[in-house]
């Protein structure tokens, strides 16, 4: 494989490392780029990849939580830094499952905050990746009732939803 | 099986050449055994086993569609 520095190049490895993935793993898919993300941010930083996968078995390509997904975009990331040399993000998804995730999770945050605002007793969420945790966090980052932790270990790991103390 | 973690293996460690993986089949279905270059273990393994587990999770998804169990061990 040949190191590139180009972005086109970081793209292309991308793409073949993905697309080889998923012949191996035996799914029939094509994959897509959509777009480069624009560095949020950060001055010169190398826009971020988002490539979406087509095809039949996505469920199983999904997983549970989205773990199957999230080992694969991992993976994705690692063996194209290994070659590159260079980090860019790089985003997986499939169908709209990441936007759909994404919603679905805020509305669970919204829920649980009202609850946790009228109850006045914190609230653990089922454990869950970071990258989910993120949005639960970041949902409720501008929440003047309640404020977020996380806890537990590894897979254990879940956001805590906590009332917030009353400033004297 | 064997291909998928060929792959990634040679993908990501320094030494691709000494990458060496044994089948075994068993009536519990398929097992891996991964081998590597000692200074690339942490590379197939990762912090908290995070690599391993990663690798395992895709296999599993090979290992669904030809309806059958595998294993992957780190050796």
């Amino acid at each position: 494989m040949e190191m590139s520095e180009q972005k086109d190049g970081i793209a292309e490895v991308a793409r073949e490392t993905l697309e080889k993935l998923l012949g191996l793993m035996g799914v029939s898919t094509s994959v897509v780029l959509v777009s480069e993300l624009a560095a949020e941010g950060e001055e010169g930083a190398l826009p971020g990849l988002i490539f979406d996968i087509e095809g039949d078995d996505l469920g199983i390509l999904i997983g549970r939580r989205g773990q199957t997904l999230a080992c694969l975009q991992f993976m994705v990331r690692l063996i194209v830094a290994h070659r590159t040399k260079v980090w860019r993000p790089i985003v997986i998804d499939i169908g709209d499952y990441n936007r759909r995730r994404q919603e679905a999770l805020q509305a669970l945050a919204f829920r649980m905050a009202e609850q946790v605002k009228e109850r006045g007793v914190p609230f653990a969420l089922e454990p869950m990746p970071a990258a989910d945790r993120r949005i639960i966090h970041l949902s409720l980052a501008e929440n003047p009732d309640v404020t977020t932790q996380s806890s537990g270990e590894r897979e254990e790991r879940k956001v805590v939803i906590l009332p917030q103390e009353p400033l004297d | 099986m064997k291909e998928l973690v060929e792959f990634i293996a040679k993908s990501i460690v320094d030494a691709p050449d000494e990458v060496k993986i044994e089948e075994e089949t068993t009536e519990e279905g398929l097992t891996l055994k991964l081998q590597v270059a000692d200074e690339d273990k942490g590379r197939v393994i990762g912090k908290q086993g995070r690599i391993a587990e990663a690798i395992r999770t895709l296999l599993r998804v090979k290992a669904a569609k030809a309806d059958t169990k595998v294993r992957l061990e780190i050796i």
